[in-house]
């Protein structure tokens, strides 16, 4: 062989050898679990959202037309199509009760998967810029007449202190409507900002179609799971904290702007069930780690869930419970949430499955 | 409680008592279908229910506590009573105080007894699995270690996992008994000093409320999570100390039960907590707090300076940077305070009021209260880090790679901060912070351990174009936080991926084979090119051309030394202009390589030839000056291409394993790049002219195409080249490490058009070398036989 061929072959040769990793690439995560079921769970959920969503749109729509007809005048408005702003109203509020328990039933998955978080932000759990600046929602409130509500915190809580007027900036307190003709304008009886309300509910309607396309695209994960339940399970004291200073607790004392229409007991087992079927989905999973774990799991999930539903129970039984006792109640909820999440986050360690 | 929970409670207890006792097993075997933890958790709920129960339904409320000290009996006494007697007593003493509190319906003192047996069950848990790690015996940890607590997680922090792994290498054999030791107390001892931490401040808020039972319980959790922490407390400031903080902790739960006003005690607990660390650090977290504390400190400046200007804030956004980066670095410094003052009491005390004051002013730059100039923070932040580096030990400053990921993760916040605030020039500069800190860090071993990870992390940082677009691009295209944020998921996981696969890559030999491995491959093509084109210029008329590309190559190495040289500050500072840096270097190479090229075929193959014949003539042609500046211009580049980047790399490796080891690999890849450059060099001297000219052209021609893929790919790596990919093809990382091939059309196409201009340019010179061979032969028929070679295969 020629002299020149040797160089270039031993040229080659170096470089070849220089090429070879010096070790060898980390596995790529595998999923080994099948979590389709949870993600036909949240497009099941989503699509139920969209349906009442939309139809909160349309009796916001309503509402504001008949407003506008009345160039605004809202006692004008009161005094001439009371039958209908309450029917209007009554449909919007009943969207909405609809609405946000679906929205809790799921609560669970997209406020703990990182791709879908942004969403739980917007729709249910950022604050207004004047609240917690830190924690306030992505977006501002643009509405019909031009003005705009720079981060006026999460579109469930929008509407909701809209319809049911918690906050005075949203409603019209100047005209006391007694829309269910008992002779009294009792809580919740009050005519909303039509502006305000038609602008957050059609923001509303446009995000939960966001989310809809965006759970459409998730292609979920192990991570995601275990994230979602390590995240999510432990929030427990918020919620509680929230049920605590709610009128549900406080009576009228209570200046909470937000989850006046629903109990936050109720979204607390939504959102529980929610877990529970991305438990459901990774189950099989822990159970390779250890069985009995996998199973003291699941029950302890199933007792919280048990927990929260008694107390609830007792409230809608008509118990009010002391702040005290809400206070002790939230610390057992949290105590026990704590473990679970704990308990998953060793799982999730043995497995090697890393949490966002 | 209502009745049909109480109930149901009552029966489950009962359920799991009639099963242990049916069963009849020894413990060992029990605990198998009943867990420690499973009991133990069962009764701790029962408990929380006979105490909701006690005014409403004092009957059910002393069936639930007969039923839970029947399961107690059963299931957990033997256990307790082995391993930890004065827990056992402990959880005994608590049921006598039940019983006396039920009977007298007193719930405060109810509460405070079901805190304390609940922390004498844990605490017995505790010793058991200490004792059972300690003698190697995994099975009986494992059986109690899920009888434990956690930290309370958040949304944005997740619970430890050290011990459940610890005692997992205990039994896989991965661990020895003494190292699994260190991480269950690591885990369990900071588990409970935060729970003890968290307790007190929940009593403060039921002090403030007025609920007299939660006071007293969370007083009794107090003393009862300290009590776990009381032997290294005992380790660290002594029996005395240990006596004395135990007796404040017993005053502040006698307060509590008895309704007393707890300030005085709260303030005693406080006091003798003050600068408590139960867990020990390892020296893993000890070097991370360090490298933690100096870095975020670092950066307190940096952003505040960015968000002050004329005397007021003109950025809020920077100046809560500021302050999140301030309470990262005084977190740091918490942990390692006891350790830093057994060192230098003086001097960490010293350090512990500058950091008050600079606190005090980007508190106040927050609050809008005063706004210091950003120089005097800077200088107060400077002394501070000075004092810092001189107190905190040399190794400990070392090995930064985990707070790097910190850091990382905490600049990578502030992009989504700012972005989600609508400002994306902010986003961008903290995304291009994010990456010089990686750069300067991890990077370098990542460049040898994993590669592919390097590439990936590359990609989302800058322009990616796959799934996931790369955040530079997403940036500069104003894209939403969503899509910034799915890209950030990933990109967390590439970062914990490389973070997982570097912590066990940093031992000193690892280091020293990454140096010599980083300085082999960047020195490769700049030695193949210098040594091919130095072998060939041995003809007496082209020596004189070695010297312009020794010259050129000297200085490349001063100024590579000089790069080195250069404070590690001040690289940092540079580092984010990095890869932009490259590119620029990387063009003038290429460019220079090109023009070289095109004169070797046309110098060297062809007027060579005629150098005795037409020499005046030619040296009038090609332009002397110009040509040795070419070579000069192509010594320093090839060499100080790559040169910054290998110092930065070769910089962090100091900071893992010091310049000694750094300085040996770096020694080590330079002697094996000189050796390839002596052999491509003493190959191509021996070789016959014509062989060793055609073994040139095609070695130069060859890392011309690798210098031009690479460039290409730095350039779309920063923006300043489209990225189009090549649909269905992946190649090897290695492909695109050592050959510059990506698959990208662009990269693709402009090697393509470097190999035609160097094809191009060898048939343009044997074209005028048949042009001027005819001339010749018009000219001068006696030199014809020089002029008749029929290929270069044939000798001179």
């Amino acid at each position: 062989m020629p002299m020149w061929k040797h160089t270039f072959l031993l040229c080659l040769a170096l470089l070849v050898t220089a090429c070879a990793p010096a070790t060898p690439p980390p596995p790529a995560p595998a999923t080994r679990t099948d979590l389709g079921a949870v993600k036909s769970y949240l497009l099941t959920k989503v699509g139920q959202l969209q349906t009442n969503t939309a139809a909160l749109q349309a009796a916001a729509d309503g509402y504001y037309s008949l407003a506008q007809d009345a160039d605004f005048d809202y006692r004008v408005l009161w005094a001439d199509h009371s039958a209908d702003v309450s029917q209007l109203l009554a449909a919007a509020k009943a969207a909405w009760i609809a609405a946000s328990p679906l929205y809790e039933q799921m609560e669970g998955i997209v406020a703990g998967v990182p791709g879908l978080a942004e969403y739980d932000l917007i729709l249910d759990a950022g604050a207004s810029g004047e609240e917690d600046p830190d924690n306030a929602v992505p977006f501002d409130l643009t509405l019909p007449d031009g003005r705009v509500l720079p981060k006026p915190g999460n579109l469930f809580g929008v509407t909701e202190s809209t319809l049911w007027g918690t906050f005075a900036g949203f409603t019209i307190p100047a005209v006391q409507a007694d829309l269910d003709g008992n002779g009294a304008s009792d809580f919740g009886e009050v005519l909303p900002d039509a502006n305000v309300l038609k602008a957050g509910a059609a923001a509303l309607d446009d995000y939960v179609h966001g989310l809809a396309e965006a759970a459409a695209a998730w292609q979920p994960t192990e991570s995601d799971a275990f994230t979602a339940l390590v995240v999510m399970t432990p929030t427990m004291s918020e919620y509680f904290s929230s049920w605590k200073n709610s009128r549900f607790v406080a009576g009228e004392e209570s200046t909470q702007r937000d989850f006046v229409a629903i109990s936050r007991l109720a979204d607390i087992q939504d959102i529980l069930v929610s877990l529970q079927v991305l438990y459901a989905g990774v189950k099989p999973l822990v159970a390779t780690v250890d069985a009995g774990q996998a199973d003291d799991i699941e029950q302890r999930l199933d007792d919280l869930l048990l927990f929260v539903a008694d107390v609830y129970t007792q409230e809608q039984g008509g118990k009010r419970f002391a702040p005290e006792e809400a206070d002790l109640l939230g610390a057992e909820a949290q105590q026990r949430a704590t473990t679970i999440a704990g308990q998953i986050a060793q799982v999730a360690a043995q497995l090697n499955i890393p949490l966002e | 409680m209502s009745g049909s929970m109480l109930k149901c409670q009552t029966l489950a207890l009962a359920l799991l008592l009639v099963l242990l006792i049916d069963i009849g097993q020894p413990i060992a075997v029990m605990a198998a279908a009943i867990t420690a933890a499973g009991a133990a958790e069962s009764l701790r709920s029962a408990l929380v229910q006979a105490q909701l129960a006690l005014a409403t339904d004092p009957a059910g409320s002393a069936s639930l506590l007969a039923a839970a000290e029947a399961t107690y009996q059963a299931t957990l006494a033997p256990g307790l009573d082995a391993f930890d007697p004065a827990s056992a007593e402990r959880v005994q003493a608590g049921f006598a105080l039940l019983h006396q509190s039920q009977a007298s319906g007193d719930e405060v003192a109810f509460a405070a007894a079901r805190a304390q047996i609940w922390t004498a069950l844990l605490a017995g848990s505790y010793h058991a699995v200490e004792v059972a790690v300690a003698a190697g015996d995994p099975a009986t940890a494992q059986s109690w270690l899920p009888l434990r607590e956690f930290r309370t997680q958040t949304r944005f922090s997740r619970a430890n996992a050290d011990a459940t792994l610890g005692v997992m290498g205990l039994r896989n054999g991965t661990l020895a008994p003494a190292e699994a030791l260190v991480a269950v107390r690591a885990d369990l001892l900071d588990t409970y000093q935060a729970r003890l931490q968290e307790t007190l401040r929940d009593l403060e808020a039921a002090d403030g409320h007025n609920f007299p039972a939660r006071r007293a319980e969370l007083a009794a959790l107090a003393e009862g999570y300290f009590a776990i922490l009381a032997p290294a407390y005992a380790g660290q400031r002594g029996g005395e100390a240990l006596l004395a903080a135990q007796a404040t902790l017993r005053e502040l739960r006698a307060a509590a039960v008895a309704g007393a006003d707890l300030t005085a005690a709260r303030a005693g607990v406080e006091v003798a907590l003050a600068g408590f660390r139960a867990a020990p650090l390892s020296p893993a977290e000890r070097t991370r707090r360090a490298g933690q504390l100096l870095r975020y400190l670092g950066l307190v400046p940096v952003e505040y300076a960015r968000g002050v200007s004329d005397g007021r804030v003109t950025r809020p956004l920077e100046i809560q940077e500021a302050t999140t980066f301030f309470e990262g670095a005084q977190a740091a410094f918490a942990d390692l305070y006891d350790l830093l003052a057994a060192i230098d009491p003086t001097g960490i005390n010293e350090v512990a009021a500058m950091l008050k004051e600079i606190g005090v002013q980007v508190h106040h730059a927050g609050t809008g209260e005063a706004v210091a100039e950003p120089s005097i923070v800077k200088a107060r932040t400077e002394q501070a880090v000075a004092r810092l580096q001189a107190i905190i030990p040399a190794d400990w400053q070392m090995g930064g790679g985990a707070s790097d990921f910190d850091v990382i993760g905490a600049m990578l916040d502030q992009m989504e901060n700012a972005v989600r605030a609508g400002e994306y020039g902010l986003a961008e500069s903290a995304r291009l912070e994010a990456y010089a800190v990686l750069e300067t860090g991890p990077e370098a071993r990542l460049m040898v351990f994993a590669p592919q990870i390097k590439q990936q992390l590359e990609d989302l940082f800058w322009n990616g174009q796959g799934a996931a677009k790369g955040l530079a691009y997403l940036l500069k295209q104003g894209a939403g936080l969503g899509e910034i944020q799915a890209t950030r998921t990933v990109l967390d996981s590439q970062l914990q991926a490389a973070q997982t696969l570097l912590a066990t890559a940093s031992a000193p030999l690892a280091v020293l084979a990454n140096a010599a491995l980083i300085v082999f491959r960047e020195g490769l093509e700049a030695v193949v090119i210098l040594a091919s084109l130095m072998g060939s210029m041995k003809l007496s008329d082209s020596r004189h051309y070695r010297k312009p590309l020794w010259w050129g190559t000297g200085l490349a190495f001063v100024a590579t030394v000089c790069t080195w040289l250069l404070a590690r500050g001040v690289l940092a500072a540079l580092a984010r202009y990095g890869e932009k840096l490259e590119a620029i270097v990387s063009l003038i190479a290429v460019g220079v390589l090109l023009l070289i090229t095109n004169w070797f075929f046309h110098k060297v193959y062809w007027t060579d030839w005629l150098a005795n014949f037409h020499a005046a003539k030619r040296r009038l042609l090609s332009g002397e000056a110009g040509l040795v500046a070419g070579l000069l211009a192509l010594g320093f580049t090839s060499v100080y291409r790559e040169g910054f980047e290998t110092v930065l790399f070769l910089q962090a490796l100091v900071l893992e394993a010091g310049v000694g080891t750094v300085l040996a690999g770096a020694a080590s890849g330079l002697a094996a790049t000189i050796l390839v450059g002596v052999i491509t060099f003493k190959i191509q001297a021996r070789l016959p002219y014509k062989k060793m000219l055609v073994v040139t052209g095609v070695l130069i021609g060859a890392v011309l195409l690798i210098m031009v893929g690479n460039t290409a790919h730095v350039l779309q790596v920063i923006g300043w080249l489209p990225i189009h990919l090549i649909a269905g093809v992946t190649l090897p990382i290695w492909a695109g490490t050592w050959l510059g091939l990506y698959p990208v059309w662009e990269g693709i196409a402009l090697q393509a058009a470097a190999a035609v201009f160097v094809i191009g340019s060898y048939f343009l010179a044997e074209r005028q070398r048949s042009q001027a061979r005819e001339r010749s032969h018009r000219l001068s028929p006696n030199h014809s036989e020089r002029w008749t070679l029929p290929n270069f295969g044939k000798e001179v």
